[in-house]
């Protein structure tokens, strides 16, 4: 077993006060189970305090260090140095910021922006439909909510987005879509006509070319693609 | 003073909430619920309110359900009392009790997915320290949702306040509170992503920032649990209280301070040093693994520090290891999946045939910023500062003395959340509020600093030197040795960092200043707890005095500490509330001093 490795990052970098954008390569010794967010923190404190990323939990729980790396979309904080070895056959990594947002600096993404689409589909209950134990909880039977209970997973991330051939061409984006039939499917929910018209909409699901890449990509394993099929079939028994 | 340094613009709203986590964003929904059409400004430092620190809570949230035929609040609120090693305050303990069951049916009928039973009604489970009868047996108190009650809770008040209409200003810091006579009266931003300073004047400005865990070097804390708020507060002439209280839990997962949950020593995992003997049989002869949380964290900083511990060279962290080889497939399969689950992702381990590192991780901070139990800010015991809340972890009612109930604080913040929310309800008929002339001259001077700086430090390494400091001298043991060390060694950090050179020199998304701001906020707050807990001789909850092992009663009181100068610490104290039992009401023999002995 390998107890370090020599690692090459090619980070796509952009100043947004010159408006430059470059590719910047850092050369960094890690430790073998070391995070990417790990090797980013050790680039900041050795080579350079300048270069910006993102992150919070570092757990795999908040979606926020959402990064391209050599080509694929996910978390720098579950990525660990041997096994991103393993996975691409290398140790260059190219690192780009995901794209379905508008660039801050470096790797950091105006998340707000990417964030618009899910709020346009109302992450929350529109209208509630009658509760018979008025002051109490609603009556859930868990079988009922194991069909939707894996789409609650979402963190986010935008992973998906990013990899979704059609995100970028009109289509409000998988982790919206799955935001939505969250509560299509859920019983407390009464406004799911309006939000079926919205997601066969313009920008709903006829967007999608079902190549599968949400579901493949979603650092949750969540299968988003059976989500967006189910609004597709407009079948969610 | 440069032009850069100037306030672009001032937002008048009617509530400004700092902190858009789960206890600021209950908050906003509540006066939402009651006020249509209040218009509430909502600031968070992360890029979305729903990367908020809530998210990560796991386990679960403790509320007696009224339709329950054995439990009851009395026994849930001497759980807290009992647990809180004698020092929360009783009047805030019965008022959030009280409310709980009404936050979890909110909380559902807005839709949060709790986990269910075959009846469809919401499961419970068993958590450390909560128990019927006074202590008989365990009590099933606990809703959750699976393993992510946290993220249900935030999802949930996150849609609630986008519903209500709540005006969200993400990756923003509060760098200033704004005070007229003895009001606040709102606040100085800075938008990190323009690298525009804002005034904000409103007529209620609530802080729920969250904790600070990242002092210390170990932690389950996100990345930008800083103390921010605390720092402000500070710098305000405000008081912390009870800042030395901190939760250490015993098995964090080296390096990144992962929770690995209780459930490992209860399924049988066995905790060994570096020569692989199992050594809690020497701290705990009966219950071995199975002793509370702050014994086990002792036992295992003990091994490490008598040279008994193992060096992970990737994250140059020492710990010791638990043995989970000898479980059955089971065990591993359906008892422990989520654990072994993180071994697997965050260390490449296979729990069946690998020894798993572990080590005590910073948990929770139990001080705060003082409030009353509606969770108005205080100056002093005996009064408050007219428009200014607290709620959530960087608030302190306080509800868990000194220390915290697993469970209990999720029920914290989204309660308190909701009772601030019902305070600035009533507060808001005062008038408007104007803004003093000088909004901002602090804020400009602190920041126009960080900028002419010149030496070679680099923030990133004084930050990973001071949580190493802090871990070593102030963490799961003191000692008045330690903590003269750690005073001693903060100033120097402090020196350090004050000539430190920023190579970015924008105000725009410039993630430099951003560390370097948040630096100061943490060794402010780092020192207060060092000095705290170096006053405190004796050990009690999470603060553990090698040089003074007991509890003693003339520390019966909740520690307030002011610093406008950093290191300089005036000390008062304001007494733990324990009406409930000098009214000797029913059951009042319940809460009086005991031994937190389980």
């Amino acid at each position: 077993m390998k107890e370090s490795y020599s690692l090459i990052f090619n980070i796509k970098r952009y100043d947004p006060e010159s408006r430059k954008s470059w590719v910047q390569a850092y050369g960094i010794e890690a430790g073998r189970i070391l995070r990417f967010t790990d090797v980013l923190r050790k680039i900041n404190k050795e080579l350079d305090p300048t270069l910006s990323w993102n992150s919070s939990c570092e757990h795999a729980q908040c979606g926020s260090c959402s990064v391209v790396i050599n080509g694929q979309p996910m978390l720098a904080c579950e990525l660990l140095v041997e096994n991103a070895v393993d996975h691409f056959g290398t140790t260059t990594f190219t690192i780009e910021p995901i794209t379905v947002a508008p660039v801050l600096r470096d790797l950091v993404v105006d998340l707000e922006k990417a964030y618009d689409r899910v709020h346009r589909i109302r992450p929350f209950i529109i209208t509630p439909s009658q509760n018979p134990n008025q002051g109490q909880e609603y009556r859930i039977s868990p079988r009922l909510m194991d069909r939707y209970l894996e789409a609650t997973r979402c963190i986010n991330c935008f992973c998906c987005a990013t990899a979704c051939i059609s995100s970028h061409k009109g289509f409000i984006g998988p982790n919206a879509v799955l935001a939505s039939v969250v509560r299509i499917m859920d019983p407390r929910e009464d406004a799911t006509e309006e939000r079926l018209k919205q997601l066969y909409s313009d920008e709903g699901v006829y967007r999608c070319h079902t190549s599968m890449a949400c579901s493949h990509v979603c650092p949750k394993d969540i299968d988003v693609a059976h989500f967006i099929g189910l609004v597709k079939d407009g079948d969610f028994t | 003073m440069e032009k850069k340094f100037k306030l672009s613009s001032t937002i008048h709203c009617d509530v400004l909430i700092i902190g858009a986590g789960g206890a600021g964003l209950r908050c906003a929904a509540h006066i939402l619920e009651k006020r249509p059409g209040t218009h509430i400004l909502a600031v968070t430092k992360v890029s979305h309110p729903q990367k908020s620190h809530t998210s990560t809570a796991q386990g679960g949230l403790a509320a007696v359900d009224p339709k329950d035929a054995v439990d009851k609040p009395i026994y849930h609120m001497f759980d807290t009392w009992k647990g809180s090693d004698c020092m929360a305050d009783q009047p805030v303990v019965q008022k959030i009790i009280d409310a709980a069951w009404e936050e979890i049916v909110w909380l559902e009928n807005k839709g949060m997915h709790f986990t269910r039973d075959e009846e469809g009604r919401l499961s419970k489970r068993t958590f450390g320290g909560h128990t019927v009868r006074f202590g008989e047996a365990s009590a099933f108190r606990a809703v959750f949702e699976a393993d992510r009650t946290g993220k249900g809770i935030m999802d949930n008040v996150w849609g609630e306040a986008l519903k209500g209409g709540v005006t969200f200003l993400n990756q923003t810091l509060l760098t200033e509170l704004l005070f007229q006579k003895d009001r606040c009266v709102g606040a100085v931003l800075f938008m990190v992503k323009k690298g525009e300073f804002v005034a904000v004047s409103a007529k209620a400005t609530v802080l729920a920032t969250g904790g600070c865990g990242q002092v210390f070097r170990v932690t389950t804390n996100c990345r930008q649990n800083t103390g921010d708020a605390h720092a402000v507060a500070l710098q305000a002439g405000l008081p912390l209280m009870d800042m030395e209280a901190v939760q250490f839990h015993p098995t964090g997962i080296v390096g990144p301070g992962i929770l690995a949950s209780e459930t490992l020593r209860s399924v049988g995992g066995i905790l060994r040093n570096k020569d692989l003997e199992p050594f809690m049989a020497k701290y705990a002869p009966k219950m071995k693994e199975l002793a509370p949380r702050d014994l086990v964290a002792r036992a295992i900083e003990t091994e490490i520090r008598e040279g008994r511990g193992i060096l992970n060279p990737d994250h140059n962290i020492e710990h010791v290891w638990i043995d989970l080889r000898h479980l059955s497939d089971y065990v591993h399969e359906v008892q422990i999946p989520e654990v072994s689950g993180f071994f697997k992702q965050f260390m490449n381990l296979n729990p069946r045939t690998h020894l798993c590192p572990v080590r005590p991780s910073n948990h929770y901070q139990m001080g705060g910023i003082p409030t009353n139990s509606f969770g108005e800010v205080q100056k002093s015991p005996d009064t408050t500062i007219s428009g200014l809340y607290a709620a959530g972890e960087c608030g302190c009612a306080s509800f868990h003395g000194f220390n915290r109930l697993g469970t209990n604080s999720i029920l914290e913040l989204i309660t308190m959340g909701r009772f601030v929310g019902e305070r600035v309800v009533l507060f808001l008929d005062e008038g408007e509020a104007r803004l003093p002339a000088d909004a901002g001259d602090k804020t400009f001077l602190q920041f126009s600093g960080y900028l002419e700086n010149k030496n070679e430090e680099n923030i990133e390494q004084i930050r990973e030197d001071m949580r190493r400091m802090m871990t070593e001298n102030v963490g799961v043991f003191r000692s008045e040795d330690g903590l003269n060390t750690a005073i001693r060694t903060l100033f120097v950090f402090k020196e350090r960092v004050s000539g430190a050179a920023l190579r970015s020199r924008g105000l725009q998304m410039n993630q430099e200043l951003v560390q370097r701001w948040e630096l100061d906020n943490l060794l402010s707050v780092s020192m207060v707890i060092a000095q705290g807990a170096l006053r405190r001789r004796e050990s009690r909850g999470g603060h553990a005095r090698v040089d003074f092992p007991h509890r003693h009663d003339e520390f019966n009181s909740h520690t307030l500490a002011y610093m406008l100068d950093f290191g300089k610490i005036l000390f008062s104290n304001r007494p733990v509330d324990m009406s409930i039992y000098e009214a000797k009401g029913e059951n009042f023999e319940k809460f009086g001093m005991m031994e937190r002995k389980y």
